[in-house]
């Protein structure tokens, strides 16, 4: 297949949001807590009724909303799932979401789900692969979608380009935007000993449109993206010189372990908004 | 198969079964063995699982403790890989696994009290369906509900326990010390199903499971209440019969009626 571009136009800016979780649904619905957005994670709603698809109805009724997957497995040399596509898209049919999102991975083959985002190489080979994969998914859900950099503990040594540059190219060729997930870019970096920094400056400033912020458990030899604690100082002075490379980009705070109450969570949401406020320019100016 | 393939079905082997031959062709870290690296995946893998299934059988866990619940759900996990993209299905074959697997299948009530979780998961999430109201019923001329056929609410499910697990599941939930396993005489029969967001279940006479059975298979209430009257005097059976169906109305257990021939 010839490699070619979605035209559908840069998903807009949300401003500052948080991952939808089931146990702050009763302070959400009751409270409407000023929170841009939200993201959801999609499986979590490709249900065939009850409660949880009752709250995203009124949650989408009140905020934008995004769809985050975990399970597309977009990188897997498997046969492409086509019943997790139809029941992608009918959640996106009743959500109606700003963007669908998930990662660049693989979850499994042969039938089998590992329920984990696992590693690739970055082999031309596989660049090919996630493309024509991509821009099939793009075709079946009639959108340009957008993929995610996962932590990863390995790097396979068939490696014929770094991840920034698979990511790049990826998205040049397939149309696809790029979540930047600021923490994976440090775990990864931590990891495999490189500069986050040179994987931040590695990523088109035009492809971004979503960062992820989030915790992780530091090991001493490495560090394991357990999305279970605060974002740590090191992660928030990436988080800066993210803003300062990609500019005004929807942001949310990404928890899903040791889920704190509502509040703790508005705390760090309202910082990703007042660096945010602080590195850039403002929206428009005013006299006076 | 392409070299992608293949690394993908020798790293999937890994986690799967501890096959490392992957590791071949994988890096060390500045500071940590590939090793331990590839470590990370193969512990997550099963920690992630079984932590799905404690949420998924939180009753069961309580019931079996850490221990003793997370080595029923190592040994699940090794004989159900997960086939489904979605973690929210990977426990529904649990009751059939405790039911059919050593040590477990000694132990009916471990796969009662699974079957009973998962019914009330699933009713939890069940699709949506309009609720049949009294005033619905209230439409049809007396001479017609002989013919009425029902349907049942999409999350209602008919669960036959062979054990006193919906006992110990009511002690478990009430945070008090379930009462032993014994197995029964006549199997319990339990209706499950979710009334408005929140998942029931409830026993029933053995009369009001056989019409509820058939009803729910589109028997006209006229053959049901012929059917009631096998079961008890027979000059009740139609009174039996509309008090079952008013109870069934008002727990939202319906979804429709029809008055076809």
């Amino acid at each position: 297949m010839a490699d070619r571009q979605m035209d559908a136009g840069k998903p807009p800016f949300l401003g500052f949001g948080l991952g939808l979780r089931a146990q702050h649904y009763d302070e959400i619905l009751r409270g409407n807590p000023p929170i841009d957005w939200f993201e959801v994670i999609s499986e979590n709603y490709m249900l065939p009724g009850g409660q949880p698809l009752r709250v995203l109805d009124r949650i989408c009724e009140r905020y934008p909303v995004v769809m985050h997957g975990v399970s597309l497995s977009i990188a897997s040399t498997a046969p492409p799932n086509f019943e997790y596509l139809q029941g992608l898209r009918d959640l996106a049919r009743r959500v109606e979401p700003k963007w669908i999102s998930d990662h660049l991975c693989w979850t499994g083959v042969h039938g089998k789900n590992l329920h984990d985002l696992l590693p690739i190489p970055y082999t031309r080979e596989a660049l090919d692969h996630v493309v024509s994969r991509v821009q099939l998914v793009q075709e079946y859900l009639g959108r340009a979608i957008v993929l995610e950099n996962v932590s990863t503990y390995v790097q396979f040594n068939n490696s014929e380009m770094t991840e920034w540059e698979f990511l790049t190219e990826l998205s040049r060729r397939s149309g696809c935007w790029l979540l930047f997930d600021v923490n994976n870019v440090y775990v990864s970096a931590f990891n495999h000993g490189y500069d986050p920094n040179t994987f931040l400056e590695g990523i088109p400033v035009d492809r971004v449109v979503q960062f992820h912020m989030a915790g992780h458990s530091h090991m001493g030899t490495h560090i394991i993206d357990t999305h279970d604690h605060p974002v740590c100082d090191d992660v928030w002075d990436l988080y800066v010189a993210a803003l300062k490379r990609f500019g005004r980009v929807s942001t949310m705070i990404e928890r899903d372990d040791n889920i704190p109450p509502l509040d703790e969570l508005m705390v760090e949401v309202n910082r990703t908004r007042e660096i945010a406020a602080k590195v850039l320019p403002p929206l428009t100016g005013q006299a006076g | 198969m392409s070299d992608f393939a293949r690394q993908q079905d020798d790293f999937q082997r890994c986690i799967l079964t501890g096959d490392d031959s992957v590791l071949t062709e994988i890096l060390d870290s500045p500071k940590e063995k590939r090793q331990v690296l590839l470590g990370v995946y193969k512990y997550a893998y099963g920690s992630r699982l079984v932590e799905a299934m404690r949420s998924d059988h939180k009753l069961l866990h309580g019931y079996l403790g850490d221990e003793m619940f997370d080595a029923m759900g190592k040994a699940y996990v090794a004989a159900n890989p997960s086939q489904h993209p979605n973690l929210r299905w990977f426990s529904q074959h649990l009751p059939d696994f405790l039911k059919s697997s050593e040590p477990y299948s000694d132990h009916p009530v471990l796969s009662d009290l699974a079957a009973l979780e998962k019914a009330l998961n699933d009713a939890f999430d069940a699709e949506d369906a309009s609720v049949l109201g009294v005033a619905d019923l209230a439409g049809f001329a007396p001479e017609a509900w002989a013919d009425l056929k029902f349907q049942a609410h999409p999350s209602a499910f008919r669960l036959d326990l062979s054990t006193n697990a919906s006992a110990i599941w009511l002690a478990l939930k009430s945070d008090e010390t379930p009462p032993d396993a014994v197995a029964l005489e006549q199997p319990c029969r339990l209706l499950i199903w979710r009334q408005d967001v929140t998942p029931m279940f409830r026993e029933l006479a053995t009369e009001e499971a056989m019409m509820w059975d058939e009803a729910a298979s589109g028997i006209p209430f006229g053959v049901l209440c012929s059917m009631l009257a096998t079961y008890d005097d027979p000059d009740g059976a139609a009174a039996r019969g509309a008090g079952y169906l008013h109870s069934w109305v008002t727990a939202g257990l319906l979804a429709g009626v029809s008055a076809e021939n």
